[in-house]
């Protein structure tokens, strides 16, 4: 009568050891990134998943609303990621519902870090690597914040912003630039400009990053993007995305 | 006394009915109502709550023992995210958690009569799509349950009483009311039923709150929200839907 839903669940058994001769078994790469704007924050991204050098689908759902306050963006193997999202969002549901109350936010994180090192035997055989963002609503000073992943489930909160799989580095560099000497800052944007910036973003790991999907605003074609402030999670659809380009770019 | 005689064991389970039915005597109603909105659960609670959400399209309405009236929650609770996880949500039903878990669990805990038994008398509610696939479920400490039809489900402490205020609300409730108007019929039957009065109409512009809050008790009003389509369609109604 813990509310912990993990416990009613059979332990699942030990993956299958691969052994020093087996052929690597290709991760998948990915997009993702989140970061605040003035209204709270804005996670992002791509939607191509690849094993290798194919193109696996380009209608991929990265960003995950694991319940009205956290949202967690997955980068790693989709298999194994979406199955944690999964459980994150019975887990917290269970927990809502049975014990009266939600699960609070440093709960909800430990919930995060502890399915990482359960999926560690997975990970250390180059298979199931997962390194997700998990974006947090406080709900005592009701502002929400980011936190980044390493595959052995240690959490670190990004004071701006964070990104993870293969197109995150150029992201990184150019939020911290922004950060750094941006007029206005990220963490200053309205929610339009911050769309927009993410949009472009995108558009900028695709340049380097075959295995990021860009997106294009001529086409119509945009980013998933979510946003949580203290109201909670927002979806932000695409005609809102075109309507945020078209006032960024005149 | 040994229970390897038949007639020994009936006079048990007899005496442990008629315990049960002792022990319920403090409980006061509660109520559901399939609503073009949704399905409203309505309860008046003095300290404990009465009315809970389940899963995403579930809900309950119970009084009882606060102990046993969590019991069958946590069973359910369970049942339902262990299936909704194994399976989805859309196989979550309630026939399935009432016929296979609850129903089996309730049975067996009122035929072992050297255990205490679980006293609580409830209503388990399911929203479906449209009004038509609503589902609106009487369970009793032993385990029966039977569909409420006609949109009306009352668990009261005596069965008599019980299916009058059932039939009293189905004619007073007109499908064009609004839920204000629903609660306050279902706050009429309620004083009803617990001063063993007879069912009085509804006039005017009545309220539920004043004289309750003078008594320390809490109107819990809850809405199924057909209007919701994914996740969770339960919602506690706030104030200003509230008569």
């Amino acid at each position: 009568m813990n509310g912990d839903f993990l416990a009613l669940l059979p332990k699942p058994p030990p993956p299958v050891a691969l052994g020093p001769g087996s052929p690597p078994v290709p991760v998948s790469a990915t997009t993702v990134f989140a970061f605040h704007y003035a209204g709270g924050v804005i996670m992002a991204g791509d939607h191509r998943a690849t094993a290798g050098n194919v193109v696996f689908s380009d209608r991929t759902e990265k960003i995950l609303e694991l319940d009205h306050h956290s949202l967690m963006a997955i980068a790693g193997s989709p298999g194994t990621a979406i199955e944690m999202a999964r459980t994150l969002q019975t887990t917290f549901e269970f927990y809502r519902r049975s014990q009266l109350q939600p699960m609070s936010l440093p709960a909800k994180m430990r919930a995060l870090s502890r399915l990482l090192r359960e999926n560690i035997p997975a990970t250390l055989q180059g298979f199931g690597l997962v390194a997700p963002i998990f974006v947090g609503l406080d709900a005592v000073t009701g502002r929400p914040s980011i936190y980044f992943y390493d595959p052995l489930g240690a959490e670190f909160e990004a004071a701006a912003y964070a990104g993870s799989g293969s197109g995150s580095g150029s992201i990184k560099s150019v939020l911290h630039f922004l950060e750094k000497w941006g007029v206005p800052k990220p963490g200053e944007m309205t929610l339009a400009q911050g769309v927009a910036l993410a949009n472009r973003l995108l558009m900028t790991a695709a340049e380097f990053d075959t295995a990021t999907g860009g997106v294009d605003p001529a086409q119509n074609d945009f980013a998933t993007i979510k946003i949580l402030n203290s109201r909670g999670v927002r979806s932000i659809s695409v005609a809102e995305q075109a309507a945020f380009w078209r006032e960024a770019t005149p | 006394m040994t229970t390897d005689e038949p007639y020994r064991w009936l006079e048990a389970i007899a005496n442990r009915r008629e315990y049960i039915r002792d022990q319920l005597k403090g409980g006061t109603p509660v109520f559901a109502f399939s609503r073009p909105e949704g399905v409203l659960l309505f309860g008046i609670g003095s300290g404990q709550s009465k009315i809970f959400e389940i899963y995403d399209r579930h809900g309950l309405a119970a009084l009882g023992h606060p102990v046993d009236i969590e019991k069958i929650r946590q069973t359910v609770i369970e049942a339902a995210h262990l299936e909704g996880f194994n399976r989805a949500p859309e196989d979550v039903t309630l026939r399935r958690l009432l016929n296979f878990s609850l129903g089996t669990a309730l049975k067996t805990s009122f035929d072992q009569i050297f255990s205490a038994p679980l006293m609580v008398e409830c209503i388990f509610a399911e929203v479906g799509a449209t009004q038509a696939q609503d589902a609106l479920v009487r369970v009793s400490f032993d385990g029966t349950h039977r569909i409420a039809g006609q949109g009306v489900a009352v668990a009261h402490i005596d069965s008599i009483n019980e299916t009058a205020a059932a039939t009293w609300l189905r004619e007073q409730v007109k499908p064009e009311m609004s839920l204000s108007q629903v609660i306050v019929h279902a706050h009429a039957a309620w004083r009803a039923l617990i001063a063993d009065k007879a069912f009085a109409p509804v006039l005017g512009n009545t309220t539920v709150d004043d004289e309750l809050a003078a008594a320390g008790r809490v109107v819990e009003c809850a809405l199924l929200d057909r209007k919701i389509t994914r996740g969770s369609r339960y919602r506690a109604l706030t104030a200003p839907e509230m008569p």
